[in-house]
């Protein structure tokens, strides 16, 4: 139970109206005058080069205004994404755009445009292209390691009785890139009671963001104005201006609301600036709608893992030795490094006491990748959880204990270098769920129905969940009013209003008098972090924290110099500071405000500190004397990896004649130290949950072989799960004890949100089926009616596109 | 390719009467487009994938809505909704298998405006058709899905002809369940098409799903009486349940006396081009006792014939458990 | 041609193929109905007509001329109180990023219009058209039963 006056407390978040009354604007709703319509001509091909361009048959046309070739808009160096390309390396990989004064004009153009692409080598499954003879992604070669010694291209092959002992489950001996490990390996299994050894598979999905990646953009006095769909604010800026070509200070993201990002809108992407570069070139505002079919193909997707884990258990059920090979599929652009976050989410949920993670980063020619509501942490959930299954079993182990056992706590060291935790508490979080769920009872359920079974499942989530050294900006202006500066950016999780309250708490105001200034920013934004990787919650209550105790600091310092004495003789109560000793000696918020005004200096934001971002100074200079300032950077000790965790414990009803099942209960606990925002915590965990239901069993990227083309490019194929594939009530709680290195306790929690789901669910689905280990997700109809009728599956095994 | 997204110039006839709508219809021939709800019209033209010149919107034409009890069972309007099926009392009472179907296609949204005329006559859902890829369906000489390589999960395993794709139709399944006719108007007339005649596989003609031709437009279906009242069972099973086509469905009508099955109609979906009756279970049903031993004896008569393709061999398994199902009830 | 949106008549000139969602959105400046696929896939562009929840991006504009159109932005009273529905989303965070909100406010409003007691089961097969990516069904679902006055 909180005993804040707003940390803990929820609160009605000041867009959300907006969003029910369809006020509250996504990039696509706003216009310009003299707005054109771009649309964008994409690759028909995997990998080609193309050789011509031929626009003739547009001579005449009325109402085309203009094209944008790669010619117009900056090269990259491969393998990054270019804003448009001529040598696309995926289908859908953008070639032109057209802009026209209407839509239907801009496509009757594409139509008429030829394209000629010279057919190149292509890949869509990483193991056809790691054997021997196989093909490329790309020219450069098929493996691209980032790395800080050097990030480069390698040409990698694996012998074909290398690749045949991979997919039959044997410790892979083909070459792999990177490697990190700690512990004793050979002494953890030697030590070993129990050893469990398999193959798995997580196939890449797309992100699939409700609203497509539409942007807008015009150019003022030498100022590019960018109306996009981004899941961050201020953080944007340099990586947009660096695409754009400019100065941060020449360019202005306007994103009130966004429609989705999960991962794929966290930095700015490369078409956000296209719009840019046509307005510039035609001298009339551009609008490029993406289409959800374009969204599929440049919306980015989560990487694909084609793997082998090797695990020893003491007969106590605790992990001695852990080793994990990880083939995974970065997609053309090498977008990816979710391989050793998975080791890293080992070595942290379980706890293992040795551990050697090995990967090898395998280009292909299907639509980029990039960071997926918790990169590799919630595909080795959804692997991890039907294996602790098994051992428990073997060992006669319950499956909730074996948990317990393994369970990262406070004093538990993790990652290559063996780092502390802030704080954990996996071990409360596992022992509230069982009691919600009440593991003791249904464990002892008669598991069969006629031709439905029962399956329960635990699952357990991770994420790191904070980081620091962001700039906090406040401002009270002489009518007494607090204008809280949120640099966040708004993406559906309320963290840009919920870190706010930080500094309501830390002022002790009431929430009515607080305004919050966001959604463009030349709102005079601070230098925010990227909202993604659970961050916002813990990085942000800091820097509003930090910003508010200046505040705090320089109203005292404000009242001395008025009514005497020193900053230390005052305290404040919400509206007033006042003299403790002698209350009615008091100056409102409001006049302080005002006096800060006439004193200038650092107090109204003539003067600001050194460390803060360039983003941060500006905002200030465009905001002093306005009002009292509130500024510092979140310079509070931190050291230690900063965990977000969750747990799920779930309930099926599988019908062993259709492999369908339902969902009869569902119990999330998310442990991400002190609540700030119960509902918002709720949603996430609520929110995670169907994420988790949609990896476990229902979504997958598909491309065919032959030809490279993608088979599910619309919502349809997607698999996103809907209404009647979740389950009618999901049930959720938080553990809520503080974490000591937020100044409220707080942690994230956005992304284990899911992984304790999806590992829940295959844990399940396995348990329905007396232990059977699919070693792949998403588990389909067709797997569990092969399995149940004893038929063999379609696919090979760790093969991908199985559809 | 472009991944076009906005309807292209396309002329629209809404006409008032039935006379004009085949006029329009005999005029138009390939270059028309019949049009009910339109939820298998709009992507396709959007896609600029098929190319009419006209669109023919049948909505305004009274006619064409409603259902009727005629004298030996029940007729319904082709641009009756989907929403009217399942809400309308005589379909419920007595051939609630089509409300069952009718309940179970696509989503409320769709179901609010789609037509049975539309739904019956829906085209191929095979990703590379729809893709816009000249395959033999599309009148090249082609097949993706039955290929080495092809993703042929939801292809079918009975009845294949150089194309492989599958009807998509929940109601298709029950119309041959219910022996229903289909009536087909043209300028030329009318001419009655019994349901299992009115949908044609890739043997017969591989460029359309249906036995119409240009020019003529499904008015109406007819349901004898027949099976009024019998015991119905439908299942369809798919990856979601909303908007996802069946990867097996099943619709059957059974005639039972005194725990005795007689005659019966069972019909499966998403396996075959057309929909897929199980002739031979039928007979097999005939004179037995409805019970768990029955369901059992007759099950694997379900996959009995069929091929399987490079992904869907599951469907072989699922066609004896739906089968068995139907039977158990 | 003139067409009742929101119980107002507004004269707009529409092509033959044109698409209500196109209509509303860069026609008439409604852009609370939102184009999530416009396939008829998603749900995100679903509006009334004549009380009954349609796809707008799958509907001819030429086919609702005589017809009532409901938009998410005719929802709120006149003197801006909003409806329950809004008001029971609002109540129970049911929007995350509200790119979905409209349609599922839309199919909230045309289900109580149709059925003012439904169960959560009723409910979920009602929105059952309506994707949400983000995963908020759950308080959708209790958004609509307390919009209902029914406890979730």
């Amino acid at each position: 139970m909180s005993n804040y006056k707003h940390i803990g407390k929820d609160f009605v978040p000041p867009d959300i109206t907006g969003k029910v009354t369809g006020k509250a604007r996504y990039a696509e709703d706003f216009r310009a005058d003299g707005m054109v319509f771009a649309r964008l001509y994409t690759s028909p091909m995997a990998h080609g080069r193309v050789t011509n361009i031929d626009t003739s048959a547009l001579d005449g046309m009325e109402g085309i205004v203009g094209i944008l070739t790669a010619d117009d808009v900056p090269a990259v160096e491969a393998p990054n994404a270019a804003i448009l390309t001529n040598t696309p390396v995926y289908i859908g990989d953008p070639i032109l755009a057209v802009a026209a004064e209407d839509e239907k004009t801009a496509e009757d153009a594409l139509a008429r445009i030829r394209v000629h692409i010279e057919p190149m080598p292509f890949t869509v499954d990483p193991l056809d292209s790691l054997i021997e003879g196989g093909p490329n992604a790309r020219e450069e070669g098929n493996v691209f390691s980032r790395s800080s010694e050097g990030s480069g291209f390698r040409t990698v092959k694996w012998t074909p009785q290398q690749i045949a002992d991979f997919r039959a489950g044997k410790e892979p001996t083909g070459e792999w890139v990177n490697e990190w490990r700690y512990g004793d390996l050979e002494k953890g299994f030697a030590d070993a009671a129990v050893v469990v050894e398999e193959p798995f598979v997580t196939t890449g999905y797309a992100h699939m963001s409700m609203e497509p990646r539409t942007a807008m953009a015009y150019w003022d006095n030498g100022r590019c104005y960018v109306y996009g769909s981004a899941q961050s604010q201020s953080f944007w800026i340099p990586g947009l201006a660096r695409l754009l070509g400019v100065e941060q200070k020449d360019v202005v993201l306007i994103s009130e609301h966004t429609g989705g990002g999960f991962g794929s809108k966290i930095g700015a992407y490369p078409i956000a600036a296209l719009p840019g570069w046509f307005s510039k070139k035609i001298g009339r505002p551009v609008q490029l709608r993406i289409t959800r079919e374009q969204e599929y193909y440049i919306g980015s997707a989560r990487v694909g893992f084609q793997g082998w884990i090797k695990m020893g258990f003491a007969a106590s059920g605790k992990i001695t030795a852990a080793d994990i090979f990880i083939v995974e599929d970065i997609g053309p652009n090498a977008t990816g490094g979710d391989a050793s976050s998975a080791g890293g989410a080992v070595s942290l949920v379980y706890d293992p006491e040795s551990l050697r993670f090995r990967g090898l980063p395998v280009l292909t020619n299907t639509t980029p990748r990039g960071a997926q509501r918790g990169p590799g942490q919630n595909q080795i959930a959804a692997v991890m959880a039907p294996l602790m299954d098994k051992a428990a079993r073997q060992l006669d182990i319950d499956r909730l204990e074996i948990r317990k056992i393994n369970a990262v706590n406070n004093d538990s060291t993790v990652y290559e270098n063996q780092e502390p935790v802030t704080s954990a508490y996996m071990k409360e979080a596992l022992d509230k769920g069982a009691e919600m769920f009440d593991w003791a009872t249904k464990r002892n359920k008669p598991k069969t129905n006629g031709s439905k079974v029962i399956g329960i499942g635990i699952g357990q989530g991770y994420h790191s969940a904070g980081t620091k050294g962001f700039d906090g900006l406040l401002r009270i202006t002489p009518d007494g009013k607090i204008h809280l500066h949120s640099g966040v950016g708004n993406l559906g999780t309320y963290s840009y209003a919920s870190t706010t309250r930080a500094a309501a708490e830390v002022l002790k105001c009431d929430w009515e008098d607080c305004v919050i200034e966001r959604g463009s920013t030349d709102a005079n934004l601070p230098w925010s972090s990227y909202q993604a990787g659970s961050v916002s919650i813990f990085a942000h209550t800091r820097t509003n924290y930090v910003a508010a105790l200046d505040a705090v600091q320089k109203m005292k310092q404000i009242a001395a110099e008025s009514l005497g004495g020193n900053a230390s003789d005052y305290d404040i109560d919400g509206k007033n500071v006042f003299n403790v000793k002698n209350p009615r000696q008091s100056i409102s918020y409001g006049g302080a405000a005002a006096r800060a005004i006439q004193l200038g200096g650092s107090y109204s934001g003539a003067v600001y500190p050194d460390d803060i971002h360039e983003i941060t100074k500006r905002s200030v200079e465009r905001l002093a004397g306005s009002g009292l300032i509130g500024v510092a950077k979140d310079n509070l000790e931190q050291n230690g990896v900063i965990p977000g965790l969750a747990c799920a414990f779930v309930e099926i009803e599988l019908d062993l004649e259709t492999g369908k099942y339902d969902i009869l209960d569902y119990v999330g606990i998310a442990e991400c130290g002190t609540v700030v925002h119960p509902q918002g915590v709720e949603a996430q965990m609520k929110g995670g949950a169907v994420w988790g239901m949609g990896m476990a069993s229902l979504e997958r990227h598909v491309y065919d072989p032959h030809n490279g083309l993608p088979a599910n490019v619309g919502y349809y194929q997607c698999g996103i799960p809907t209404y009647l594939d979740t389950p009618l009530h999901i049930r959720t709680a938080a553990v809520d004890l503080p974490d000591p290195q937020n100044p409220f306790g707080a942690r994230g929690i956005g992304e284990p949100a899911m992984g304790c789901s999806v590992a829940a669910v295959t844990s399940a689905i396995s348990d329905a089926l007396d232990g059977h280990v699919f070693g792949r997700t998403p588990i389909s109809r067709d797997m569990i009616i092969n399995h149940v009728a004893e038929r063999e599956q379609s696919f090979k095994p760790l093969q991908t596109n199985n559809f | 390719m472009a991944s076009y997204d906005v309807m292209p110039d396309v002329q629209l006839y809404q006409p008032a009467e039935m006379d004009d709508a085949l006029e329009l219809a005999d005029r138009f021939g390939r270059d028309g487009w019949i049009l009910g709800g339109g939820q298998d019209t709009y992507g396709w033209l959007k896609d600029r994938a098929k190319h009419p010149k006209a669109m023919i919107d049948l909505n305004g034409i009274e006619a064409l809505r409603g259902v009727r009890k005629s004298d030996d069972g029940i007729e319904i309007g082709a641009v009756t909704t989907l929403r009217e099926i399942i809400r309308n009392e005589t379909v419920n009472a007595e051939y609630e298998l089509l409300a069952l179907a009718a309940g179970r296609v696509a989503s409320p949204q769709i179901r609010n405006v789609g037509t049975l005329g539309g739904n019956l006559s829906q085209d191929a859902r095979c990703w590379y058709y729809r893709r816009g890829l000249a395959c033999y369906r599309a009148g090249g000489n082609i097949c993706y899905a039955d290929s080495p390589q092809g993703m042929n999960r939801e292809h079918a395993v009975f009845g294949a002809s150089r194309c492989v794709a599958v009807s998509p139709s929940d109601t298709a399944i029950a119309m041959v369940a219910l022996d229903a006719t289909m009536v087909v108007q043209s300028v030329d007339g009318e001419r009655l098409v019994p349901a299992e005649r009115f949908f044609v596989g890739p043997a017969t003609h591989i460029t359309k799903m249906t036995s119409m031709r240009p020019g003529e437009i499904l008015t109406a279906v007819r349901i004898p009486s027949t099976w009024a009242g019998a015991r119905f069972y439908f299942e369809k099973v798919a990856d979601r349940d909303v908007w996802d086509f069946a990867l097996v469905s099943i619709a059957a009508a059974m005639q039972v006396d005194n725990g005795t099955i007689g005659d019966s109609r069972i019909v499966c979906g998403g396996v075959a081009c057309t929909p897929h009756r199980l002739r031979d279970a039928e007979k097999a049903l005939a004179g037995k006792s409805l019970s768990d031993e029955t369901a059992e004896f007759v099950a694997p008569l379900a996959s009995r014939g069929a091929k399987p393709l490079n992904y869907n061999h599951f469907k072989l398994p699922l066609l004896e458990s739906l089968l068995r199902r139907a039977v158990r009830g | 041609m003139s067409l009742n949106i929101n119980g107002k008549i507004r004269r707009v000139d529409v092509l033959p193929q044109e698409t209500l969602a196109y209509t509303l959105r860069y026609k008439l400046g409604l852009t609370g109905t939102k184009i999530g696929c416009n396939r008829g896939e998603c749900g995100a562009c679903t509006v009334l007509v004549d009380d009954i929840p349609n796809y707008s991006c799958s509907t001819l504009t030429h086919s609702v001329r005589s017809r009532g159109v409901l938009t998410v932005e005719g929802l709120q009273a006149p003197d801006g109180t909003l409806h329950p529905v809004q008001q029971a989303f609002i109540d129970e965070l049911a929007p995350q990023c509200g790119f979905c909100t409209p349609g599922q406010a839309m199919a909230a409003v045309g289900l109580l219009k149709d059925n003012p007691n439904p169960t959560r089961e009723q409910a979920r097969q009602a929105l059952s058209g309506n994707l949400c990516r983000c995963g908020a069904y759950d308080n959708y679902l209790n958004g609509v039963m307390r919009a209902a006055g029914g406890k979730a």
